[in-house]
């Protein structure tokens, strides 16, 4: 998959299940009790930041996934 | 879940929100096609939602949320060595609260010098469920997002 192509199948026009469906994959993602994956993160401000960045701050880290909409 | 990371951060809790993609776009607010716009509405989840934790933002092709299973309202918690001892598939406060007290009280086992030894357990938590609220939280969106959700749902 192109990375155009990506972004347009990710970044999804309409809440129908084809388009929203394919992306669920909670049964799947990192396991509990190992290393997670760390991945590039940004401040409002636009300034880059990291997960790892987040997670080390602090002995637990909340960290909630979500949108305005 | 603000209310959470209010009480518990004089306790070696940290919270951020991790903004990812507009799960019901609308009018108001559609797909998204840039950071910019990303970051715009990561601005107004702040403004007009008051969030008031840190609010960090994912690569525009969601390479991070993909990742830790891209469900719309999830919540993980990660200790200080960056591994997950807590995901949810929907974000809840009371379960994240129990979660941190529970957390919490290992880290005062360990400095009592409790040996312990880390196991799996799988639980299904409730949390409410207010329609009218939703379907608000959708009208901000847009009237596209409200009938694509009850089209999808009811």
């Amino acid at each position: 998959m192109s990375n155009d192509e990506l972004l347009t199948l990710y970044n999804y026009d309409e809440f129908i299940p084809k388009k929203f469906e394919r992306w669920m994959k909670f049964d799947s993602s990192p396991s509990l009790g190992k290393p997670a994956p760390d991945f590039p993160l940004w401040h409002l401000d636009g300034s880059e930041t990291s997960l790892s960045e987040a997670w080390s701050a602090h002995q637990l880290t909340v960290v909630e996934f979500g949108s305005f909409t | 879940m603000n209310a959470i990371a209010d009480i518990y951060a004089d306790q070696g809790v940290g919270s951020i929100f991790l903004y990812t993609h507009e799960a019901h776009p609308g009018e108001n607010y559609p797909h998204l096609t840039s950071m910019e716009q990303k970051i715009k509405n990561a601005h107004d989840l702040r403004d007009i939602l008051g969030v008031t934790r840190p609010i960090l933002i994912d690569a525009l092709n969601g390479v991070c949320h993909r990742t830790y299973g891209s469900m719309p309202n999830m919540t993980w918690i990660f200790n200080r060595a960056g591994v997950p001892i807590y995901k949810s598939d929907w974000s809840d406060a009371a379960s994240v609260e129990n979660a941190l007290l529970y957390f919490l009280n290992v880290g005062e086992r360990r400095k009592s010098r409790e040996h312990l030894a880390p196991f799996h357990v799988e639980r299904l938590d409730y949390r409410s469920q207010d329609r009218e609220a939703f379907y608000r939280g959708l009208e901000r969106s847009g009237q596209k997002a409200v009938d694509e959700f009850r089209k999808a749902f009811g």
